[in-house]
């Protein structure tokens, strides 16, 4: 055990230390923070600009009452695509619609105003006659059309104002109106030994992180436990290593230690993340306050996260003792990608159904465990059997698999040049060693 | 004395190919053995099956007098035929982790590290990475690799090849040195003239069998060239000896062939008895004769 807890320190420092590491390390949060701000950017961008839109309907009395719904400020939970409108200080920023009411519904005036939006006088139009309102169907002729947060915008003022219209109609006032129009807050709460468990929203939010990391994490530091044991083979010190270390030792210390890298990496990442996003989460916990995740779920996150990270970086370290160069190591690799990729595909009709006979078959395939079977225990904590043996069946997978390979790693030191075809593997498992 | 190696018929097989066929040697306690043998004869798959990266489908490995375990590796030092070290690593960090693997401490290691360098006149080299020296270099990295456990036994495969004649100098005075404080050590070549001057003891392989083994002196002696020059004053100092094949006289200097198996010290000795001897030269068939024969003769 002492000579791989040297391999597993070696793993790990040589690797914390390149340059490679440093760079992926603080590249990341660049990356992912540009994915998210860029977007953000570029819609603030927008909104600082007015949009010229004519109103065109027979009836004053809807055109002013759309109008008034577009000139309001915001609600947010109504349009969640929508960048917040007030800016830091409190003031609200200047109106995003610049709204003209032309009352002349016609073919002609159609015409024009396209004429109008070809010559870049007014942005768009929204048509609304009496008799398109009829039946219910409103046209919005703008030059782009693809920002969808806008339409969504203009068909809720437009709907909001139709109803609020025929409610009056009816008799209600203003305040009364407002109250039917309040929207309700919804969630789906799921009972367990009869306390609250994990919300909807949050079931599906973990699974998929949970999906996303551990695809993310396999590709990457799977694939670098492949490539560390093809350099050893193609750089011929595993002859020097294995007259101290056994093969078992070196694999399973080499992906104890690659694995030890990528947490670190997640780690710095959570906490850079953490860091910078702290006040936003404390803006929104309102809003966060729905995503409520029990202890167990963030339990059962960790273990099968880092069996799953087992299980399939084992997987390539037998690939990679097959090969002898990087791209043969890209072509061998899909044993290691379907399964994750199937289950990926799995994950929704599972969590549709966890108590489904599908589900419970699929969550024991100790290759699709760690993602199944956590969105099991997400959905609706399986049998304690069920997950003590799906665990069970993972750890035992993962030691056979470390054994093949250390297998496969030792006849692999003879053999050069070409890749073993199936039948030569299967010979090569069975020489003593 | 007990073998510090003892190969007891060890057999392997890869597929249909026998790589090393129930081969059996032993080799002395503080003694130079030499391995030899033409390309693919098996040297190499010997070795790994001595060192535990290999295990024989039949036979036994002892080594130090005992069957082979792994812990007996902290006692071995091994320079594998495939140089290879991880190449982004600093030298002197890639020597500790060697070190410790073989259950030094990271000081003894770092220690010991930095003596042998020196020695080996590389120490302007420590803080390098791997991949800025030159193949050479690397090759005595590797040697010292092999050396900072202070191993009784040590398995140099092909030590010289790739190196310059200074090196190669360097590199067989370490191994002189290492023979007198005791230590074993077993090498395999393909330079005659390295082993003639080191070997104590040889085995020489073709296609996984020992074709000849034993006593490097007893091999070439008993190998039935065994020339003897000689000059004397006086009267002729032997006769027709039982021991000696020809005799071409020429008064005063005498060129003998000895008998396969005869002793030359005996004649030796007989010939002061009865002469004074001024020259006496035992020529041998050179070992690079011996290797090409003795594989004609098992292809």
């Amino acid at each position: 055990m002492h000579n791989a807890w040297l391999v597993i320190q070696r793993e790990y420092v040589e690797r914390i230390r390149s340059k490679a590491f440093i760079i992926m390390t603080l590249l990341m949060p660049v990356f992912m923070a540009s994915t998210i701000l860029v977007p953000t950017l570029l819609s603030d961008m927008k909104s600082g600009v007015t949009r010229h839109i004519v109103l065109v309907a027979g009836n004053t009395l809807i055109a002013e009452a759309v109008k008034q719904e577009l000139m309001a400020p915001p609600k947010p939970s109504e349009q969640p695509l929508r960048p917040q409108e007030t800016a830091a200080d409190g003031k609200p920023a200047q109106p995003r619609y610049a709204i003209d009411i032309d009352t002349a519904a016609t073919d002609a005036e159609r015409e024009k105003l396209r004429g109008d939006i070809s010559a870049g006088r007014i942005d768009g139009f929204l048509w609304l006659s009496d008799s398109d309102l009829a039946a219910r169907k409103v046209v919005y002729s703008a030059k782009d059309v693809t920002d969808f947060g806008e339409s969504i915008e203009l068909r809720n003022a437009v709907h909001s104002a139709i109803v609020k219209q025929q409610l009056a109609r009816k008799g209600m006032s203003g305040a009364e109106v407002e109250t039917v129009l309040k929207p309700i807050d919804f969630d789906a709460v799921r009972i367990e030994k009869g306390k609250e468990g994990a919300s909807g929203i949050a079931v599906f939010l973990v699974s998929f992180t949970m999906v996303m990391l551990l695809y993310v994490n396999v590709l990457v530091y799977g694939f670098a436990v492949m490539r560390s044991i093809i350099e050893e083979k193609s750089s011929r010190i595993m002859e020097v290593l294995l007259s101290s270390v056994t093969a078992k030792q070196l694999l399973a210390g080499k992906i104890i230690g690659v694995g030890a890298v990528g947490l670190t990496q997640i780690i710095i990442w959570l906490a850079i993340a953490g860091a910078f996003s702290l006040p936003g989460v404390m803006a929104s916990r309102s809003m966060m306050s729905n995503v409520h995740i029990p202890m167990s779920g963030i339990v059962a996150f960790g273990v099968f996260f880092i069996l799953g990270y087992f299980l399939y970086s084992t997987m390539y370290a037998a690939l990679g003792s097959m090969v002898n160069s990087d791209a043969e190591a890209q072509q061998v690799q899909w044993p290691a990608m379907l399964p994750i990729i199937f289950s990926i595909m799995l994950a929704t009709p599972v969590l549709q159904h966890p108590n489904s006979q599908l589900a419970f078959w699929t969550s024991m395939v100790p290759f699709f465990a760690p993602i199944l079977m956590f969105v099991r225990i997400m959905a609706e904590t399986p049998p304690l059997w069920q997950i003590a043996l799906c665990i069970a069946l993972m750890l035992l997978t993962t030691w056979g698999l470390l054994g093949l390979s250390s297998r496969i790693y030792r006849v692999g030191i003879l053999m050069y040049g070409k890749r073993p075809t199936l039948p030569e593997l299967r010979k090569w498992l069975h020489y003593a060693g | 004395m007990t073998a510090t190696v003892e190969l007891r018929g060890i057999h392997k097989t890869y597929d249909h190919f026998v790589a090393v066929d129930h081969l059996s040697l032993n080799i002395r306690e503080g003694s130079v053995y030499g391995l030899l043998g033409p390309n693919g004869a098996g040297k190499t798959s010997t070795i790994r099956m001595m060192i535990g990266i290999t295990i024989p489908d039949e036979g036994e490995v002892r080594l130090f007098g005992e069957t082979f375990h792994r812990r007996q590796l902290d006692r071995v030092g091994y320079l594998p035929e495939e140089r290879g070290l991880y190449k982004r690593m600093k030298v002197l960090d890639h020597l500790v982790f060697l070190g410790r693997l073989h259950g030094l401490s990271a000081a003894e290691s770092r220690k010991r590290a930095l003596d042998w360098c020196a020695r080996l006149h590389i120490s302007d080299w420590v803080q390098k990475k791997v991949e800025e020296l030159s193949k050479g270099m690397q090759q005595k990295i590797q040697l010292v690799a092999a050396l900072l456990h202070d191993p009784d036994l040590l398995i140099l495969d092909e030590p010289f090849s790739g190196l310059d004649p200074s090196n190669a100098v360097m590199v067989k005075d370490v191994m002189v040195e290492l023979k007198k404080a005791g230590k074993t050590i077993l090498f395999s070549t393909h330079r005659m003239d390295q082993v003639e001057r080191l070997c104590d003891s040889i085995c020489l392989i073709d296609h996984g069998r020992s074709v000849l083994e034993g006593d490097l002196k007893k091999i070439k002696s008993s190998y039935g060239k065994n020339t003897v020059q000689m000059q004397y004053e006086g009267d002729p100092p032997f006769d027709h000896d039982e021991h000696i094949e020809s005799v071409n006289n020429y008064g005063n200097y005498v060129e003998l062939r000895l008998k396969p198996g005869a002793d030359a010290q005996q004649l030796l000795r007989t010939a002061c008895e009865r002469a004074r001897i001024s020259r006496f030269e035992l020529m041998e068939p050179s070992l690079e004769e011996i290797f090409i024969d003795t594989v004609k003769q098992h292809a």
